[in-house]
């Protein structure tokens, strides 16, 4: 066994893990300032300077609290569910390239955790699992509010995977390869999103990427104006927080997957590669945080027409469009 | 060396889970291990030489069709409190069946002169084996009758369905 490639292999994990779990604490202040200062207030700013130190507060108080477990749980399912969100986000990071090689102690080390040749196919995968955390954390509450939280998000992730994958195989017709780091490399001069099939490619990735990690006008699993928090309503402490971990590093997840497969990845001028790739990313969760801001919640019927009336047979018209344009291309 | 332990390790994976899923008696729990069932089949796809079928494996039936199952199992909400065993026509059929299946089994593999049919050692395989290209190219030169058939047939089932779930509403 090869023990500097272990070691190669061990080093990237802790930084990637490393990064995304202490990002989430700064995404988490970023949105509330930001929100903050969207409706005219200044947001969170007694702990640390600007606030900063503010979720890392947060932290430690879930970490305090006491452990609440309902009476009538179903014990085994309600303590794996929150962890499933979070873990498959996690697996899914493995396989995103975030810079162009480093060359160190005689090492060419390339910046991603595993080169898999089906990254693309890697990804929906390990994501479409994350829906169990949401979907048995509901059932299993043995609560109405957290079932309807669960069945809506099954309904939901169901419905808007399917644009999702197929908005994605347009890009995989176009660039000939299900991996993230060949597409990447393919975008050196172009990114793909400046093509006109894959810029609509692109528009439907970012919609149903936002529908899959629930976030706001998407929100419904856990609408408080109805269901009370949801999915999450009979969860507390460090169990809450890691469905809130799991949502942010799913954020993360989707956001690099779009960089990666439609905004160049990697690539761009004069700044280092790694650095162009934060910088995406930081843009990508901010409009996140903005589309929160502005979007009023959908109605669940709205969401569904959206999904299966509207994107779907667009993804699907969509990828005709690509075939016709790379035939005609071709010729 | 590697490759076995991985092996050993799904296989056990695999057989606990599914005897989880037929002897459990909350619907919801036995359709968690069916799915535990087919993430470590999926391992042994990877295994096999075959990462795009076990990709499909684990997006389709774990990410797709177990989620319905578990919607529709979550919405009846049924009760689990029912004894194990009750006697039935179904569930004879069934028993005789897995009995059969069990037999067959065995005498592949322990039967008079069975070495014949048994796998021997893997044979070299050819490049680009198990990658999507290959997967698609086989499906649509060598087996495109039978691609299509199907094809057909899952639209003929969606189709019927929504027929059918139409004609109790009206």
């Amino acid at each position: 066994v090869d023990v500097a490639f272990l070691i190669e292999a061990a080093a990237k994990v802790a930084v990637v893990l490393g990064f995304v779990l202490i990002s989430v604490v700064y995404v988490v202040w970023m949105e509330r300032k930001v929100l903050g200062h969207m409706q005219d207030r200044i947001g969170p700013q007694r702990v640390g300077p600007f606030g900063l130190l503010q979720t890392i507060a947060d932290g430690l108080k879930l970490f305090m609290k006491e452990d609440m477990i309902p009476s009538q749980v179903d014990k085994a399912v309600y303590f794996i569910a929150p962890a499933i969100p979070i873990v498959t986000a996690l697996i899914a990071m493995s396989v995103i390239p975030f810079g162009n090689s480093l060359y160190l102690f005689g090492r060419t080390i390339p910046l991603h955790i595993a080169d898999v040749n089906i990254a693309i196919l890697f990804i929906l995968g390990t994501t479409s699992m994350g829906v169990y955390g949401i979907v048995l954390g509901g059932w299993a509450s043995n609560s109405k509010y957290p079932l309807l939280g669960g069945l809506r998000s099954a309904a939901q992730m169901i419905s808007y995977e399917l644009a999702q994958g197929i908005a994605l195989v347009s890009v995989v017709m176009w660039s000939g390869t299900l991996s993230l780091n060949e597409m990447v490399k393919q975008q050196g001069h172009t990114w793909f999103v400046l093509n006109v099939p894959l810029f609509i490619a692109f528009w439907i990735y970012v919609i149903c990427a936002i529908a899959e990690t629930n976030r706001a006008p998407f929100d419904l699993p856990e609408a408080e104006t109805e269901l009370v928090a949801g999915f999450h309503t009979e969860y507390s402490s460090m169990k809450w927080a890691f469905y809130f971990l799991g949502e942010y590093a799913n954020m993360m997840v989707v956001s690099g997957v779009a960089i990666c497969v439609f905004l160049g990845g990697w690539h761009g001028p004069v700044l280092p590669s790694v650095l162009w790739f934060l910088v995406k990313l930081a843009l990508f969760l901010f409009c996140f945080i903005w589309l929160r801001a502005t979007f009023p919640r959908l109605r669940y019927d709205q969401l569904m027409a959206f999904g299966w009336k509207f994107l779907l047979p667009l993804s699907l018209l969509n990828l005709a469009l690509t075939g016709v344009w790379l035939v005609l291309r071709g010729a | 060396m590697v490759a076995s332990i991985l092996f050993g390790l799904f296989t056990v994976m695999a057989v606990a889970c599914a005897l989880g899923t037929v002897f459990h008696r909350q619907p919801v729990h036995c359709a968690l291990f069916l799915v535990g069932v087919l993430l470590s089949m999926s391992g042994m796809f990877i295994l096999l030489n075959a990462p795009f079928i076990a990709a499909i494996q684990i997006l389709v039936y774990a990410g797709a069709i177990m989620v319905l199952f578990l919607f529709v199992l979550m919405m009846l909400n049924v009760q689990g409190e029912r004894p194990f065993l009750t006697p039935g026509p179904t569930k004879g059929f069934g028993i005789l069946f897995g009995f059969v299946a069990l037999a067959e089994l065995l005498w592949i593999v322990l039967a008079p002169g069975a070495e014949d049919w048994r796998p021997g050692p893997a044979p070299a395989l050819p490049a680009g084996f198990g990658s999507p290209a290959a997967i698609g190219r086989i499906l649509y030169t060598t087996w495109l009758y039978p691609f299509e058939i199907t094809s057909i047939l899952l639209l003929v089932a969606v189709i019927g369905a929504v027929v059918l779930a139409r004609r109790k509403f009206e």
